[in-house]
């Protein structure tokens, strides 16, 4: 009887949600890799549906979202552009031909360049994770070129991943791995009633989706509260003497706004430190294997026709170590109110011309990329 | 604390188990029941404890002395005794206002006096004081807390324009959540006993717990003492039948609350936050939408409070009945905030005379209740006319016999399906339009916003999707209601019907609910 009463709530929560509430289906495959983070799972393929696309994700036997695997070594005569990143960059919501890298291939291809763009990112990656991704994994490729994606949710990303920290101004090892959730993910993967119903449920779905929510706010939080109290200590900040006048309400509740605006911006200041520190590490990493590195940012959507700069929250060495990809001023001149540039659906990430427009501006630097110099097919 | 926030759900959590411990023990009971009552009120703000204190303390003597009941000093030792201890406690939570132990003092030296003052008139003089103690004490409560910088701030004003330049201070007051509500609780249930409509007893636990009942606290519904003050001297059950409907109830009221009323309510901000060029389409939006959200953010409030209530076992009477589908303004106040409407037409309108010496002295003490029921509602001129639109279009369908004409008519005829739909939908109007009135900032708003109405443009589906896709779910509900007689709709049919609507019910709650816990508009008054 109970279990008829549990069938039957969830045959009704699976109507509810295809009939009133539709939700994208989005499952993920993903695993752990023998480098301490999450990784694609290798010769996986699964399809998205949301109400703007139905796309199938191929991904291969090394675990890069591609229909071939790519030898160790380089072709002679080719460039390889090593592109690590998010959802952003893996191309969720994008058939595999609409990807960046595809894109980027393709352009360099017609620019003459004789150039492969391999897609080693994995969705929720944040930079200590493409780093670590980089060092362990992508520089056996020979890469001639490394790319990276910057977007705001790094800043949190790689203080959730634990994997480095910032000690004193200098950028140290904190962790061996990130690993969330990958051991009971590994395992229901190995069910096909699961597979079945992560493909297929949007009940499923849509309780997967509002648990990660606040586990994530969760997070938040709890590092906004950690940034609070550290200020707290900073400033010696204590109890208000008892000699110190009433306070009303309004009084009390303008000063939580402000020391909670603080926070906000000390917690935002620090993880944008530890950022900067892991990009100028990235930075180092590619070039002592011999390779050109660039940062691509993936601008804020304020609105359908509005985006501001997500780079700005980077430090100064950053800025003048690093080749930057700016690309919110290309995506706000491209806008129109009729033209989706993210989808507005699903989760929203870039469209097919979203996408163009960052493989436009990065074209832009990579064509006078002296590690690109080699592979001109027509000089 | 409120209902829809994570900490109410702790807190629940954890009274539960100890509730359904000691409930078979009244005394232990309440004394439960005032803790957490206490707790409750107190997380907005551990000083408010002191006020509730203070009227729980005045009404348990007063009312025993307005019954022409002995008040012995060992009762006066109770209830200074409590207001010490309540205050002790608060101020121990608010250690930078130690010094209101102070004026609490001087409050309670002053009433000392007063009763050492009248302790020897005769029983029936003595029993017209301890009422008028009861009044003094919670109306002055009111008058300060929520209306002195009203008033002071109108007098200023009016010597302004007339010539005068007075210099008038300000005070920074805090209106205490609930405020009243409490104190007409308490009021009604001093001139109840004064009136003999009830016999207070000697238990001030009991009388305490009933005064600051955590389900309805602080936006009632403002109970009678007739009524729910026998629950608490009694061991009240605690059944499934009970525990399934009454946390129906609740979960329909919070469908209300965080699906509805929080939901359309920026729609409503949007407008009455800056009412000037907004298009005819987008302004009936938003005095739609306010429409829907008071209603749904008030009953919301009500049917958690009456469910919470029901799970522990008691009985909170019915705060609203589909007001909306009210045919005449008198029906609207029959249908909306029940326990404000009865409270006024027993202690205001009756008091005033009633319906007793002639049509014109009737069509006065109309209009007085509605102006100081709508002063009840908030320290504005607006609120006031909003009362005064209230009382002024009830006295014209009195006038003009509409009400008579409407409860003659048979639904079943075409002539009364025709009367009474027509009737329905011009009361329907009305009602909208006293909501701007209630709404709106400034009276320039609210003019502004019914010179927008008029206002053809900015029709379009866009702008009234969202406000429909909320509202369409609660008025076929409210005719299923209405068309089966079953108010607690979710109780109704067999098992797998009912399994069903709830379980549709919690996924709408989890899929659907607005971001961020929201105030609820009635806290405020």
């Amino acid at each position: 009887m109970a279990v008829a009463l549990v069938l039957y709530t969830v045959l009704i929560a699976e109507l509810y949600f295809r009939v009133i509430d539709p939700q994208a289906l989005m499952p993920r495959y993903v695993t752990g890799t023998p480098f301490g983070i999450r990784g694609n799972i290798p010769n996986a393929r699964y399809w998205n549906h949301t109400p703007e696309v139905d796309v199938q994700y191929r991904i291969n036997g090394q675990g890069l979202r591609a229909d071939r695997d790519y030898p160790l070594k380089k072709p002679s005569g080719t460039c390889r552009v090593a592109v690590f990143g998010d959802s952003f960059f893996f191309g969720i919501e994008l058939d595999v031909k609409q990807t960046f890298e595809s894109q980027l291939e393709r352009r360099l291809n017609e620019a003459g360049f004789r150039a492969e763009v391999l897609n080693f990112a994995v969705g929720g990656f944040g930079t200590a994770e493409m780093l670590q991704d980089l060092d362990r994994f992508g520089r056996q490729f020979q890469p001639d070129v490394v790319i990276f994606s910057w977007d705001d949710s790094d800043l949190l990303d790689n203080v959730r991943s634990g994997l480095y920290r910032l000690d004193d101004g200098h950028l140290e090892r904190a962790g061996t791995e990130y690993l969330p959730g990958v051991k009971v993910s590994d395992w229901l993967m190995q069910h096909a009633w699961y597979r079945l119903i992560a493909d297929h449920s949007e009940f499923y779905s849509f309780a997967r989706d509002k648990i990660e929510f606040l586990i994530k706010r969760h997070q938040r939080r709890a590092n906004k509260d950690s940034m609070a109290a550290a200020e707290g200590s900073a400033t010696g900040a204590a109890a208000p003497p008892a000699s110190a006048p009433p306070k009303d309400a309004d009084t009390e509740a303008a000063e939580d706004a402000i020391a909670n605006a603080r926070a906000n911006a000390l917690q935002r200041q620090r993880n944008a430190e530890l950022a900067s520190a892991l990009l100028l590490r990235a930075n180092d990493v590619a070039h002592d294997m011999g390779a050109d590195f660039y940062l691509v940012e993936i601008p804020w959507k304020v609105s359908r026709t509005e985006f501001t700069s997500s780079l700005d929250v980077l430090s100064d060495a950053v800025r003048s170590d690093v080749k930057l990809v700016h690309t919110a001023a290309a995506l706000s001149r491209a806008a129109r109110p009729d033209l989706e540039l993210y989808f507005e659906t699903g989760q929203g990430h870039l469209t097919p011309v979203g996408e163009s427009l960052l493989v436009t501006e990065t074209m832009q630097q990579l064509k006078s990329s002296p590690q690109m110099a080699g592979c001109r097919a027509t000089p | 604390m409120l209902f829809n926030s994570s900490i109410f759900a702790v807190f629940f959590a954890a009274f539960l188990p100890l509730y359904l411990l000691c409930r078979r023990n009244v005394t232990a009971r309440n004394l439960l029941l005032i803790v957490a009552s206490y707790v409750f009120y107190g997380w907005w703000d551990p000083r408010f404890l002191i006020l509730v204190a203070i009227s729980t303390a005045v009404d348990y003597a007063a009312a025993l002395g307005a019954a022409g009941k002995a008040v012995r000093p060992a009762d006066l030792v109770k209830s200074a005794g409590f207001l010490v201890l309540v205050t002790m406690a608060s101020l121990a939570f608010a250690m930078d206002d130690r010094w209101l132990f102070l004026p609490v003092a001087g409050g309670m030296a002053a009433i000392g006096l007063y009763i050492a003052a009248i302790w020897r008139l005769p029983s029936a003089t003595q029993r017209k004081y301890w009422l008028i103690l009861s009044l003094t004490v919670n109306l002055g409560i009111l008058a300060f807390f929520k209306y002195f910088n009203f008033f002071v701030g109108s007098a200023a004003t009016l010597l302004g324009n007339l010539g005068a330049n007075p210099n008038i201070p300000h005070f920074s007051i805090i209106l205490p959540v609930g405020l009243s509500f409490y104190t007409f609780q308490a009021i009604s249930r001093t001139i109840d006993s004064y009136y003999s409509r009830f016999e207070p007893r000697y238990s001030i636990v009991n009388y305490a717990a009933f005064h600051a009942f955590f389900p309805q606290l602080v936006a009632g519904p403002i109970e009678r003492a007739g009524h729910l003050m026998p629950q608490f001297e009694m061991v009240r059950p605690f059944e499934r039948r009970l525990c399934v409907s009454g946390s129906m109830l609740f979960a329909w009221g919070l469908y209300q609350k965080i699906v509805i009323a929080d939901n359309v309510s920026p729609i409503a901000d949007a407008v009455f936050g800056a009412p000037a060029g907004q298009t005819g389409g987008a302004t009936l939006a938003g005095v739609l939408a306010f429409t829907i959200q008071i209603y749904c953010d008030f009953a919301g409030y009500s049917n958690m409070a009456r469910g919470l209530a029901r799970v522990l076992g008691f009985d909170l009477m019915m705060n609203f009945n589909q007001p909306y589908f009210a045919r005449t303004p008198s029906e609207f106040w029959q249908r909306w905030h029940i326990s404000l409407s009865q409270w006024l037409r027993d202690y205001l309108y009756i008091s005033l005379g009633g319906n007793r010496g002639g049509r014109l002295k009737m069509y006065r003490n109309l209009m007085v209740t509605m102006l100081l029921g709508g002063l009840w509602h908030g320290a504005s001129w607006t609120f006031v006319a909003w009362g005064g639109f209230h009382g002024a279009i009830q006295v014209i369908y009195r006038m003009l016999g509409v009400d008579a004409i409407v409860k003659e008519s048979r639904f079943a005829s075409v002539r009364g399906f025709a009367i009474q739909m027509s009737a329905w939908f011009v009361t329907l109007i009305l009602v909208c339009i006293g909501w701007i009135l209630f709404r709106a900032h400034t009276f320039g708003d609210a003019v502004t916003i019914v010179a927008q109405l008029g206002s053809t443009t900015g029709y379009t589906a866009s702008q009234f999707s969202t406000l429909l896709s909320f509202a369409a779910p609660l008025i076929v509900i409210e005719i299923f209601q209405r068309a089966s007689g079953r108010l607690e709709f979710l109780t109704w049919g067999p098992f797998l019907v009912r399994y069903t609507m709830a379980t549709v019910l919690i996924l709408t709650l989890i899929a659907f609910s607005a971001r961020g816990t929201h105030e609820f508009i009635y806290f405020d008054f």
